[in-house]
């Protein structure tokens, strides 16, 4: 339970930073005729969010009460 | 866990207020209020209230001091939780007992980064909200801002925050005013060995984490400066290594500096003992060394056959207008590093020495960064602008100082409150 | 779509600074700022000299390295190749100032309504103006403009930002020239549109010999110049404008 949830937490935190970074933001559009609009507003929120969750996995792992009779 | 008698005091002076920590506390407000009186002058003015003015026909610099101390409290930070992170890594147990205030600097440092930034926007409340709105990664500051800040601060808030539940639950154990803390910050901690075990594989993994994002994000502050092809003097591939190295030493050399200052006023002189400060002397001088060489490296290449504008500027540099910045910060380097050779070559490491090198080494950071940032606006116009000029106003000086007062402020609260070097492990009872 | 460039005839600027003077009254900018700038230029000894004169809007580079540091996208590239700035989403850190090599970034140190050469409210100017305050602002610099419906146009807008060289994005959406090219005597500035064959600027550089300024900065600019060359290492400003905006 503890290590499932811990991994969840790093994986989908990767995920969302690099779906925002390369998806959202679109980084190769810096040249030509292009506005230097993000594709989508506040996608840097969901980056911090995913550089954020990968970090908090380990509160979780360490805080995450033991389970009884184990 | 067994509760201490009540009258047991809390270790390393917690709780304590005496005369000398007061003073230091009060000098700090007072250089924290002289700051915000600064800036709220700016704030109703303008920018027009620092030395900064506009590039090119206004022949100013607009990037000077605040700009100078977003990089260098960056590198510091740097400095402070890479450290504490490769202390797990390497195994350097030694240097465990400075592990935490390697955290505290990161997290103190980073916030006045933050602070110095905001004070350096001229829409600061905009820059708030349109950074989380619209952030590009296309642009260096991208990394400044949610890397560096937002990662990097929570990552070494995490980081302390672990690493002190051990010593959380050692300290609720004392009946104090602040025992409330205590309780909520070790969350249940009991060191049993599968607790034990679970921290050292999860602060293992963070500092894993943290090592490369703290590299990418000090290049990323590298970046901001080598990426520009138009500005002679920061376009260069040395940039970000250079950073790095130049944040590995001011952060190492403040590091030292605050160890033994820990030392003397949370009277631990026994855990922060001589074999500590020679291990982080040695890591100050290969640091160093590493600097130097990539100094003469940039240096090297822009003078040997040099294009015009970038060898007007290393003029500049060398024997112009900021000739008395760069020789002080050079002679300051070379000082340091005769200090810490002296010191390794004949094997007698002393403390004051150390100190000595650590603030020598943070006063050439300094002036060193100024240097990056500054003379290629005022001198390095590809365009046949006249020569420009920046002087920074009394007010950005204030500003600074209160920066260091704030930091200096924090790092007193929280040396009352909560043990600023880690437990020793005898402490902890068996089985308890 | 329009594909908006300048040329710049060297040969004929006489370095009269009429487009910098046409450029601050259309677009208000405030003390010390200067859209369009014409460097006098001198190079050689004494009696050996060369005088040469460089008018330097923003260049409206196709690569922009202010576009590509903006941290918020404030600074943009429109379709049709203008470079502007969203006065609203700006935030101030001045980046675009430091990246871009031609120097056309100004910042507003002080709010603009305080920065203009005249102050109407100084009580010495008010036996002769009645205390009235002349419509001095052109009101369309305070429209939306393009398909993004933005506010770019013109200057003196908030303090805190940064302003620079639109090409008169208001002139041109109505179908005028800007500022600066209607009012040069000499004609020595031609602007219009490189996809339209017959347009001014179309004619005017082809089959001449044309070189734009710092491309070894890759910035890929888009105004060209004819005749004349680019500044050499040793040419200094005759006269280096004195626009400090004071505390």
């Amino acid at each position: 339970m503890r290590n499932v949830l811990t991994v969840l937490m790093v994986v989908v935190g990767f995920a969302l930073q690099a779906i925002s970074y390369f998806a959202l933001a679109a980084p190769w559009v810096t040249t030509g005729v292009a506005s230097g609009e993000p594709r989508v507003v506040g996608a840097p929120v969901l980056f911090i969010a995913g550089v954020v969750l990968v970090f908090l996995a380990a509160v979780v792992y360490e805080l995450l009460p033991e389970k009884r009779g184990r | 866990m067994s509760a201490n008698a009540p009258g047991t005091p809390l270790p390393q002076g917690i709780g304590r207020i005496t005369p000398g920590w007061l003073t230091i506390v009060g000098l700090a407000a007072v250089a924290v209020a002289l700051g915000i009186y600064a800036y709220s002058l700016e704030a109703s003015e303008g920018l027009v209230a620092t030395g900064l003015r506009d590039l090119g026909t206004m022949g100013g610099a607009t990037w000077g001091l605040y700009v100078t101390f977003v990089v260098y409290f960056g590198g510091v930070a740097f400095g402070g939780v890479t450290l504490a992170a490769l202390i797990r890594l390497l195994r350097l147990d030694e240097l465990r007992p400075i592990g935490r205030l390697g955290q505290l600097l990161t997290v103190v440092a980073l916030l006045l980064a933050a602070i110095a930034i905001l004070v350096d926007l001229g829409q600061p409340l905009r820059g708030l909200v349109n950074l989380f709105l619209y952030a590009r990664p296309q642009s260096p500051f991208f990394g400044t801002f949610t890397i560096v800040l937002s990662g990097y601060l929570f990552a070494s808030l995490v980081y302390l925050y672990l690493d002190g539940r051990r010593d959380a639950a050692i300290c609720a154990r004392t009946p104090s005013r602040l025992r409330w803390l205590y309780r909520l910050w070790a969350a249940g901690y009991g060191d049993s060995p599968g607790e034990r075990a679970r921290h050292r594989r999860a602060s293992f993994w963070l500092a894993v984490a943290i090592v490369p994002l703290l590299v990418v994000a000090t290049s990323t502050l590298g970046f901001v400066f080598g990426l520009q092809a138009g500005r002679p003097g920061w376009y260069s591939a040395v940039q970000a290594p250079a950073f790095v190295t130049l944040a590995g030493v001011s952060g190492v050399g403040l590091l030292i500096v605050l160890a033994a200052v820990v030392r003397r006023v949370a009277g631990s002189e026994d855990r922060l003992g001589l074999n500590v400060f020679r291990r982080l002397g040695g890591l100050l001088l290969g640091l160093v060394l590493v600097y130097l060489f990539l100094l003469a490296t940039e240096l090297f290449t822009a003078t040997y056959t040099g294009e015009v504008v970038e060898r007007r500027l290393t003029e500049a540099l060398l024997w112009g207008e900021f000739a008395g910045i760069f020789w002080a910060a050079l002679a300051f380097f070379l000082l340091s590093l005769a200090l810490l050779l002296w010191q390794a070559l004949t094997r007698r490491w002393s403390i004051p020495l150390l100190v000595v090198a650590g603030l020598l080494v943070n006063l050439a950071a300094i002036g060193k960064r100024y240097l990056i940032v500054v003379p290629s606006q005022t001198h390095g116009q590809l365009l046949p602008y006249p020569e420009g000029s920046y002087t920074p106003a009394l007010g950005e000086f204030a500003v600074i100082a209160g920066l260091f007062g704030l930091g200096v402020l924090l790092i007193a609260l929280f040396m009352k409150v909560f043990p600023i070097v880690e437990l020793p492990e005898e402490e902890v009872p068996a089985g308890a | 779509m329009p594909k908006y460039a300048m040329a710049v005839d060297l040969e004929r600027c006489q370095g009269c600074r009429a487009c910098v003077e046409a450029c601050k009254v259309e677009n208000n900018t405030s003390q010390g700022v200067f859209w369009m700038h014409v460097f006098r230029l001198e190079e050689g000894e004494y009696p050996e000299t060369r005088i040469s004169f460089l008018p330097r809007p923003c260049q409206h580079c196709d690569n922009a390295p202010c576009v590509k540091v903006c941290p918020v996208g404030a600074r943009y590239k429109r379709i049709d190749g203008l470079v502007l700035t969203d006065y609203e989403r700006c935030i101030g850190c001045r980046y675009c100032e430091v990246a871009c090599p031609y120097g056309v970034n100004f910042f507003n140190w002080k709010q603009p309504a305080e920065n203009y050469y005249m102050d109407w409210s100084d009580p010495d100017i008010q036996p002769a103006s009645g205390g009235e305050v002349p419509p001095y602002r052109n009101p369309e610099l305070d429209g939306r403009y393009g398909s993004e419906q933005k506010q770019v146009a013109g200057g003196g807008h908030f303090r805190g930002i940064v302003e620079k060289c639109t090409f008169c994005v208001q002139r041109i959406e109505k179908g005028l020239q800007p500022a600066c090219v209607t009012v040069c005597p000499v004609q020595a500035l031609v602007f219009g549109d490189l996809e339209d064959q017959e347009s001014p600027v179309s004619t005017y550089l082809r089959g001449k010999q044309s070189f734009r300024l710092l491309e070894e900065t890759g910035t890929e600019p888009r105004v060209h110049y004819i005749g004349g060359r680019t500044p050499g290492t040793d040419v200094r400003e005759i006269e280096p404008v004195e626009g400090r905006v004071g505390a």
